[in-house]
């Protein structure tokens, strides 16, 4: 992973139409998952997305090369989405969508597909954990998806959020405990996420 | 550490996986719309699709001027795999699209590959001059490396550097190397596991059972008593001629004494 983020690094320095493509190829399916699961809607996430990636090409073509030899580009790129999220939300006055409103069912892999009554009981488990997760703050949610969602280190966590990796770490915890108490408090017969 | 702190770190452990399962992709079309409205040039990257055959999902890339890379998904290999490879491969990056090249699915759905353009300007004359003849095999039918060599005009090649050729096919399926046998009909399978050769050939309607029994009898070629032309066994020539109506034979010279000729189309030997 590091030697691969410092190939792209050096990529979007030498050579920028060729850089920004890896960098869309490599990091666009979590830019958009961050955005997926922080709004809760995946039409907002493309928008979103988009937007963030086209904020991100004005920026490099402003950077010089070695400012962008330096860019911890991950962490880089999910502190404008974060931005381009904050600002959507401040503009519209939105909440994040309610779970109902969610369709999830075009996620499942293809791959460990799972059968009917199976499917049944994680797509209801999804739309569970999916709704908790719009309940939390917005600085847990985003510091848990970051985490858990994309797979982010602390230390990116704590960079996209401009806060110790200590601060990051904590609220992290706080976030998944938050999300187990909604979970348990929304438990319908024990079951699943709930357990 | 008490049961009650046990069942908490579970619960902490289960809502953490469940969180990484939301990890969705994005959808084929994210990638390909933001490097549009960057305005990247379409010649600085190429596109793939994600297409169905007998052997499972296809991963096709394809820029301007025809197929570029191609791989099945296995268990080893996922979309994220297929672009870093075809990116290692290539140089280029591949970012997936929803709309396939003209003509790839009615080519898989066929067996028609030959009619699907593939970019081989990467490759060098001794691979390109194999994998053209390997393109010339059609659908349904099987032919031993001496007959590919031959086509290639390259008749000297040894069979291990045929192997090795196709072993580096970067369009499997659309290249159809699983039509490829050795000498006594066995399959290569040189660029493709043998389950997704096998598959491909009983897709093509190709009854190994009844073709390696062929060439473990020590038969090579299989002739109609009644035109006098003698095939591969597996050329559309010979394939319907009833079994009484069936002469087969072990070399070429021996058909040519039985006084045979030999199939223009198949050409099962050098004339």
């Amino acid at each position: 992973m590091e030697q691969k983020a410092e190939h792209l690094t050096d990529l979007v320095a030498r050579d920028l139409d060729a850089g920004f493509t890896e960098l869309v190829r490599i990091h666009g399916g979590a830019v958009h998952s961050f955005l997926h699961r922080v709004c809760g809607s995946r039409s907002d996430a493309d928008d979103l997305g988009q937007e963030t990636f086209l904020r991100a090409y004005s920026a490099l073509l402003r950077y010089s090369a070695q400012r962008r030899r330096d860019l911890r580009l991950r962490a880089w790129l999910m502190t404008i989405a974060m931005n381009v999220w904050r600002n959507h939300v401040r503009s519209s006055h939105r909440r994040p969508e309610s779970l109902l409103q969610l369709d999830d069912s075009d996620e499942m892999c293809a791959s460990d597909r799972p059968g009917p009554e199976e499917f049944a009981s994680h797509a209801d488990d999804r739309r569970r954990l999916i709704a908790a997760l719009a309940e939390l703050s917005e600085k847990h949610r985003i510091s848990v998806v970051l985490r858990h969602v994309v797979g982010m280190s602390y230390a990116e966590v704590a960079e996209v959020q401009g806060c110790p990796v200590g601060t990051a770490k904590a609220q992290v915890s706080r976030a998944v405990g938050e999300l187990r108490q909604l979970l348990a408090a929304a438990a319908v017969p024990s079951r699943g996420l709930s357990r | 550490m008490t049961g009650r702190d046990a069942d908490g770190r579970a619960v902490r452990e289960t809502v953490i996986r469940a969180l990484r399962a939301l990890a969705p992709a994005s959808g084929p079309g994210f990638a390909l719309d933001v490097l549009r409205r960057a305005g990247i040039a379409p010649e600085r990257y190429d596109t793939y699709v994600r297409e169905g055959t007998a052997a499972g999902a296809l991963f096709v890339a394809f820029g301007r001027r025809g197929v570029t890379g191609a791989a099945l998904r296995h268990s080893g290999l996922e979309a994220a795999g297929f672009e870093a490879s075809y990116r290692a491969r290539t140089g280029r990056s591949a970012v997936p699209t929803a709309t396939p090249l003209p003509g790839l699915r009615s080519a898989l759905r066929t067996g028609r590959v030959g009619q699907v353009p593939v970019e081989t300007g990467g490759l060098g004359p001794l691979e390109r001059a194999v994998l053209h003849a390997v393109r010339e095999i059609p659908t349904g039918e099987l032919r031993p490396i001496g007959w590919v060599v031959r086509q290639a005009r390259l008749p000297e090649l040894p069979v291990q550097a045929v192997l090795d050729v196709l072993g580096r096919n970067p369009v499997p399926v659309l290249i159809p190397c699983h039509r490829v046998t050795y000498d006594d009909g066995t399959p290569c399978d040189a660029s493709c596991p043998p389950w997704a050769g096998d598959r491909l050939r009983a897709a093509e309607g190709l009854d190994m059972q009844l073709l390696e029994d062929f060439g473990r009898r020590g038969l090579r070629l299989l002739g109609c008593a009644v035109t006098r032309v003698c095939c591969h066994p597996t050329c559309a020539r010979v394939r319907s001629v009833p079994v009484s109506l069936q002469q087969s034979f072990r070399t070429a010279q021996e058909a040519r004494q039985a006084g045979f000729l030999l199939c223009p189309d198949c050409r099962p030997a050098a004339p």
